[in-house]
């Protein structure tokens, strides 16, 4: 009898997640490559104990969907800031291996070592971090990833590219990761001195949000309408008796 | 609720931002000053429902799984040094560069700083030095009765003394260049050291490859771009509203629920 306002309450927490990841990408509206994500959500066919024929249809959400279209370019005018053009990205070496992002605001550590935000070491295609040598002059990165000072080649950037980018796992601070083999990315453009923006668009967010509220408070009123004719079937069911 | 937290995340990040924006307003017309942009990065995911984990006995995988970041942090607050424009002083120990590199100056404590603001003076000795009289490097003393200096495109400075017709060279300024500009260090006061992110200096004489030429009697204006800057303080302004809005809908979420019989 109280299956209507399980499957009542099944979408109120998807609702809830769901506000979750819009307040995420609103959150997240200027954090460079940052991708839009969006809740998927799908029909849950239970059996309750109580009518052992039928099925009821609750709501799962089911998961995160990645918008993995580029974001805005923008120029910065900093000579290690790279931003990528096409499906690829940068790798980077962590303790737990390598590691995966878009986010190209590249600096030097203290081993004079080319590092992303985190500080974790940008590899060349020979899976080797690149170290700008000392007393070198600007640095210069071309279109396929090579960088080079007036004291010549320091390396080329390891591009990668992933056949199914919706596996990745998004580690935080941009970083990915996945048990997907990388790919050579040839058709992905680097562009130096500027830096990818985020993908959000926050008029989208906005609505999104307002929706979210709506159905939740639409949910509330179906919970009620269901305890109050609970209610009055108890209340005529008993006075008959 | 976690959109709440998340949504705080996002109204500090947008206070960061709108701050380093007004602190490029506020010095629109420091010479030399070069624009912050803040920048911000996601904070650590909640795996809900992991990616690539099964979803029935017959091994189908699940393609996206629900991840649920935490908010947003700033990651850094970073400096754009693009050239600004040059402005004519007719002062003949102003010097702007134009192109790469700093002027090298001594700090009272011994140390190197950097600085693109050329707006020198002659003090007392009659030492080239900065507006707050640090030494400019090398140390150039001009004569006391020098009639008129000129410092070249490249560096050298040659003074005319009274009565002579042949000018006399009395130094050499030379410019410091950086592997990664932004990656030094403000210390105010138009001044910058060195740090192990921006890689040491790299001294070199004006107008050699690699570096900038210098142009006597002029200065270098901020590289603020005010249009931009007024812009963007539009977007943070909104961005924070955006997020105050994703508080008080969590809490209009929260108030629907509480008001449960």
């Amino acid at each position: 009898m109280e299956n209507p306002i399980y499957i009542a309450l099944s979408r109120q927490d998807a609702l809830r997640r769901q506000m979750d990841v819009v307040a995420n990408n609103l959150a997240n509206m200027m954090t460079p490559a940052y991708k839009n994500q969006r809740m998927m959500f799908l029909e849950y066919l239970a059996k309750p104990a109580a009518t052992p024929v039928e099925k009821v249809s609750m709501v799962q959400d089911y998961g995160v969907l990645r918008n993995t279209a580029v974001g805005p370019i923008s120029s910065t005018g900093n000579p290690l800031d790279v931003a990528l053009q096409g499906d690829g990205y940068l790798t980077v070496e962590t303790r737990d291996g390598q590691r995966f992002t878009r986010n190209g605001r590249l600096q030097l550590d203290l081993d004079r070592q080319i590092v992303d935000t985190n500080g974790l070491p940008v590899l060349n295609e020979q899976d080797l971090p690149m170290t700008v040598p000392q007393n070198s002059g600007p640095i210069t990165i071309t279109a396929d990833g090579t960088v080079s000072s007036d004291q010549g080649q320091i390396g080329r950037i390891k591009l990668v590219r992933f056949e199914r980018e919706q596996f990745m796992t998004e580690l935080g601070g941009g970083i990915f990761t996945t048990d997907e083999p990388p790919l050579p990315a040839p058709g992905t453009k680097v562009v130096q001195g500027a830096v990818e923006e985020s993908n959000v668009q926050s008029v989208v967010e906005m609505t999104q949000m307002i929706e979210i509220s709506r159905q939740y408070a639409v949910n509330q009123k179906m919970i009620e309408a269901e305890h109050e004719r609970q209610r009055n079937a108890i209340t005529k069911l008993s006075r008959l008796s | 609720m976690r959109s709440l937290s998340i949504g705080t995340t996002g109204m500090l990040a947008q206070q960061l931002n709108v701050e380093t924006i007004s602190n490029n307003i506020a010095n629109m017309t420091t010479t030399g000053f070069k624009r912050q942009r803040a920048e911000f990065q996601d904070l650590l995911y909640q795996n809900q429902r992991r990616v690539g984990s099964t979803s029935s006995d017959a091994g189908t995988i699940v393609p996206s799984g629900v991840q649920i970041g935490a908010g947003v942090k700033a990651a850094a607050v970073y400096r754009i040094n693009e050239q600004g424009n040059l402005q004519v002083t007719d002062n003949a120990l102003d010097l702007a560069v134009n192109g790469q590199g700093y002027f090298q100056i001594t700090l009272p404590d011994g140390d190197t700083a950097y600085t693109r603001a050329g707006s020198f003076q002659i003090n007392a000795e009659g030492t080239v030095v900065t507006a707050d009289g640090y030494t400019v490097q090398p140390g150039i003393v001009v004569p006391a009765d020098a009639v008129d200096i000129t410092v070249n495109g490249s560096g050298e400075v040659q003074v005319k003394l009274d009565g002579q017709i042949q000018p006399q060279v009395v130094g050499q300024i030379q410019l410091a260049v950086f592997p990664n500009e932004a990656g030094l260090e403000a210390i105010g006061s138009n001044l910058l050291l060195a740090t192990p992110a921006s890689g040491d200096a790299v001294p070199g004489n004006p107008s050699a490859p690699g570096y900038g030429r210098l142009v006597q009697g002029a200065l270098e204006t901020s590289n603020v771009n005010i249009v931009a800057e007024i812009t963007n303080l539009i977007t943070a302004q909104r961005a924070y509203e955006m997020n105050s809005k994703v508080i008080s809908t969590t809490d209009q979420m929260m108030n629907t629920t509480s008001q449960l019989r």
